[in-house]
């Protein structure tokens, strides 16, 4: 009951705050020098050819309504014309989530349970050697940004030992399962970011929660060592290393414009960072919505898990 | 290999057999030496009672008796069953704990597990020891929880451990520590978290199943008043040694050792009329740097030169009967006889009780969980529960009213919002009968020095980055526009010696000073502002006994004083009783019963306080488990419901 009323509420508070994204970037995009008109005409076009262009493309009315007109299309799933190649984007928006989610969704299945053996192995004997491994990793990891491990990868694996295509160099329309080698190193430099990260959150609360009183219980109970981390003391770790992977969903957004651009993968990254060069602005829009909406629903489904996990806030 | 002739030789075979035992933290001549040369021994479907003051080791023992002692250093011999507990392997240790030896906790609801099912959390012993199978493991369980009295224990092992109450919590422990027909219970202070009332059905339950399983007992406890309802025997624990030993009515109706005596003396009863406490002066020695001779001597009121030099051994002085003490055969003449209750001590002397009163608590309600400020969709609007309803008290001139209640009576509650940090919902608090603002920033200061507070826990209530000096000195020149310098230090020096502090404290922090010390500092701020009525919640609760003592009788010298009145707020009957001019029973944010203490607690109306004085666990020989028992579960069922 009590879940049931918790999801309910993280749902209107989802559409709120996407509404809130909507605007905000609506408004920013409005507001900075140089709209629309004069993105497209370019900077040597004569003021009655940005009028003339600017009347065309209806940026002459009024904000609030271009602004409620630009979100009854999306409802409708229609998200403009592309300024860039001219095309409508939802059907390329599409394809090119599709592409990401791949990616991301690799990457969480590999991470998420990885990160979390990871942080217990190292939670169990804290300061000795195999802690001090793992943890020397994950802060190397988490002090050195994508590109930089991403370009260390090709240089290891493409370029030293040419194992692997160091770039996807694909078509934004081919399924990226069909190429499976070109999706591991990508994968490979998100998940380490993210290992760097979850494993030292499960590692500090396992080493919490083995200090726990229930802990102890279970130790003079007999148990063995095994059954008291895994069965007493994992689950009470799970739900804040649950909620923290969903807070990384965004940092895996963020991770995953670099490292679609660096290996060129025709992913979500990559449309956005060629809309801003561009200064293709519906595509920007577009895309920040749907980037905000699969955070927050990343974000809520980490919340709903960590619910699930957690006996005292299921009611 | 060891075990099996030494089993063989020993007289009788007992349970556990302890021996020498010495337990250090921390390595080399600075280590602390929490344990040292303990020995005792506890026969099959024997009780046995270690008594001891925070810092004793009494803990550190219990868990030694399962070689859990996670950072020291053990010598000595645990014998359980005839096998050496140091000398096992991992998995043989393994194999008898929670099987020959089980443990319960002093805080149940965090030694249970939050994400198990209580059910689960039973039958996992019995499916680790007795290979049974889930069906058969649960069924088990269930009957468990059944023994331990818990209602309805089908529906019960299905629970968490967040959705039953505390008293109920312990019992799932008991049932679980029971599991495997244990032949050695370990109990860990198992009542002291828990409300007087639940804390006699849990004696009762423990004293219940022990007749009818013949299991042997460890009992852990800092209150002798408890040891005395379950222990057939005791050991009195000091500084890490035992002091003195014997039969439960040996050791605690005729003790034979200077600290126990100065236990005995320093325990509030409610049947002692409320004649002075005797507090036990100073503090637990250094356990890194032991001293030669007796560890209790710097404190002792009998010492003599040989003390100082010489450590005393455990001595007969009687049947089974065993003092750690040179002057064992003459304390009584050595020691300063306690004054007895006379009738000029005692009720305690007060002011005239004819005037007004000087604070009037006026139909005071405040009520909690009320409706969110932001009205989001879908957040439910959850009942409020009445903390305080509808109170109305009096407190004359330098008089005390004690509210006495159990958790959640609202007590703490009311004493927040007379002290102006909670807003009632409705009521007035009124002093010398000028209405106060309801919140103390709201309150003019003659208002906020008239009315000071002390709080339970001193370790939270004062600023550890603080010197005492600054802590004392901040009211004065808050209230008594005493600038700095050498006026302000007089000041605050005096206050500190009128608290028995002194000098050398000004300079010292919060974590330079123990608890008592500590307490004393926030009575002297207290003071500073020369108060009219000073709110104590609790002042005592988080304190040993010796130190308690000490504590009421300095707030009763101020009282006597300073003309000062007290609000006092208190779980404990006993201390009330010796603090009170008034007393006032709290329930569910109501006041049930009020009157003089001699009324209270002589000649109790209502129900509720008869079921509170009869839980308290006292001296005397076990009770009868008929009567009594009886009317404390219908009153354990009231607060579990």
């Amino acid at each position: 009951m009590i879940a049931l009323t918790f999801i309910l509420r993280r749902c209107v508070m989802l559409v709120l705050v996407l509404v809130a994204v909507s605007v905000l970037t609506f408004g920013i995009v409005n507001v900075l020098p140089g709209d629309v008109a004069t993105a497209v005409l370019g900077d040597m076009a004569s003021p009655e050819m940005v009028e003339a262009v600017r009347e065309r493309m209806g940026l002459d009315r009024p904000l609030d309504a271009r602004y409620l007109e630009w979100v009854g299309g999306v409802l409708h799933g229609d998200f403009g014309r592309s300024l860039q190649h001219g095309q409508p984007i939802a059907p390329m928006l599409l394809g090119r989530l599709g592409n990401s989610a791949i990616l991301g969704l690799i990457t969480l299945g590999i991470a998420a349970p990885l990160s979390i053996a990871l942080g217990v192995l190292a939670a169990l004997r804290p300061g000795h050697l195999l802690d001090r491994a793992i943890s020397s990793f994950a802060v190397g990891a988490h002090a050195m940004p994508e590109y930089v491990i991403g370009l260390l990868a090709i240089l290891c694996f493409s370029i030293w030992l040419p194992l692997l295509p160091g770039s996807s160099l694909m078509d934004p329309n081919e399924n990226p399962l069909n190429r499976p080698e070109a999706l591991v190193l990508p994968v490979g430099v998100l998940v380490i970011g993210m290992l760097a990260v979850i494993s030292q959150v499960t590692r500090a609360g396992m080493i919490q929660a083995l200090g726990s009183p229930y802990v102890r219980t279970a130790t003079l109970k007999g148990l063995p060592r095994w059954k008291v981390v895994l069965k007493h003391a994992l689950p009470n770790v799970l739900p804040p290393t649950v909620t923290e992977i969903g807070m990384y969903c965004g940092y895996v957004i963020g991770g995953l414009v670099v490292v679609e651009t660096l290996f060129s993968y025709a992913g979500l990254g990559q449309m956005m960072t060629n809309a801003v060069s561009y200064r293709d602005i519906p595509t920007i829009q577009a895309g920040v919505l749907v980037v905000a909406a699969a955070y927050g629903i990343g974000n809520l489904l980490a919340d709903v898990a960590a619910l699930l996990l957690n006996p005292r806030l299921r009611g | 290999m060891n075990a099996e002739p030494m089993l063989a030789m020993s007289p009788e075979p007992a349970t556990l057999d302890v021996t020498g035992l010495s337990i250090t933290y921390g390595a080399g001549p600075q280590g602390l030496k929490a344990v040292r040369d303990v020995s005792f021994r506890i026969a099959p479907g024997e009780a046995y009672g270690l008594i001891g003051e925070s810092g004793s080791g009494k803990s550190t023992i219990a868990y030694a008796v399962l070689r859990h002692v996670p950072a020291g250093t053990v010598s000595g011999r645990i014998l359980l069953n005839g096998q050496d507990v140091m000398a096992m392997s991992p998995q043989t240790l393994a194999g008898i704990r929670g099987r020959v030896v089980s443990m319960i906790y002093q805080d149940p609801m965090s030694a249970l597990n939050p994400a198990i099912r209580v059910g689960e959390q039973i039958a996992e012993v019995i499916r680790q020891h007795r290979r049974g199978d889930r069906a058969s493991a649960w069924a088990r369980s269930v009957a468990l929880l059944g023994q331990v009295q818990l209602p309805l224990p089908a529906e019960i092992a299905h629970r968490y451990p967040h959705q039953l109450s505390g008293g109920q919590q312990q019992r799932v422990v008991i049932a679980m520590a029971l599991a495997c027909d244990p032949e050695l219970l370990v109990m860990d202070e198992p009542t002291t978290g828990l409300d007087v009332t639940t804390e006699a059905v849990i004696l009762d339950l423990i004293n219940d199943l022990r007749h009818a399983l013949g299991v042997a007992v460890l009992f852990i406890s800092h209150n002798m008043g408890v040891v005395a309802q379950v222990c057939d025997r005791v050991g009195v624990l000091y500084a890490g040694q035992l002091v003195e030993e014997g039969s439960t009515a040996q050791v605690l109706r005729a003790p034979r050792h200077p600290y126990t005596i100065g236990l005995m003396n320093a325990l509030p009863t409610i049947d002692r009329a409320a004649d002075r406490l005797v507090d036990i002066p100073g503090r637990l020695p250094d356990l890194r740097v032991v001293p030669p001779g007796c560890v209790f001597a710097p404190r002792c009121a009998a010492v003599q030169d040989i003390c100082h030099a010489v450590m005393p051994t455990l001595e007969p002085v009687g049947t089974g009967h065993d003092s750690r003490c040179h002057e064992r055969d003459r304390l009584e003449r050595l020691l300063p006889a306690v004054a007895p209750a006379t009738a000029s001590d005692a009720p305690l002397p007060a002011k005239a009780d004819g005037g007004r009163p000087l604070l009037q608590i006026v139909g005071i309600e405040r009520s909690f969980g009320r409706a969110p400020m932001l009205a989001l969709p879908f957040l439910r609007r959850r009942t409020p529960v009445r903390a305080v309803d509808d109170v109305t008290l009096d407190i004359a001139p330098g008089q005390t009213l004690a509210v006495v209640g159990e958790s959640g009576s609202g007590k703490s509650t009311l004493a927040r919002c007379v002290a102006g940090l909670l807003r009632p919902d409705r009521g007035d608090i009124r002093l010398e009968n000028q209405v106060l603002s309801p919140l103390v920033q709201q309150r003019t200061r003659p208002q906020q020095r008239a009315l000071q507070f002390i709080f339970q826990n001193p370790d939270a209530a004062l600023n550890p980055h603080w010197t005492v000096e600054r802590i004392v000195g901040r009211p004065l020149q808050l209230y008594g526009g005493i600038a700095r310098g050498a006026a302000l230090r007089a000041r605050v020096v005096a206050l500190l010696e009128a608290t028995k502090l002194g000098e050398r404290y000004l300079e010292r922090y919060p974590h330079e000073m123990s608890g008592g010390e500590k307490q004393r500092v926030s009575i002297a701020r207290a003071f500073a502002g020369d108060p009219r009525l000073v709110v104590c919640d609790e002042p005592t609760s988080a304190l040993d006994i010796s130190v308690q003592a000490a504590i009421l009788n300095q707030l009763r010298d101020l009282q006597q004083r300073h003309g000062t009145s007290y609000l006092f707020i208190s779980h404990d009957l006993g201390v009330v009783r010796h603090i009170a001019h008034r007393v006032a029973i709290m329930r569910h944010g109501r006041i049930v019963e009020a009157g003089t203490p001699a009324q209270v607690f002589g000649a109790p109306q209502h129900p509720y306080t008869q079921a509170l004085i009869a839980a308290i666990p006292t001296l005397e020989p076990k009770r009868l488990r008929d009567g009594t028992a009886g009317r404390l579960r219908t009153a354990d069922g009231m607060i579990d419901a």
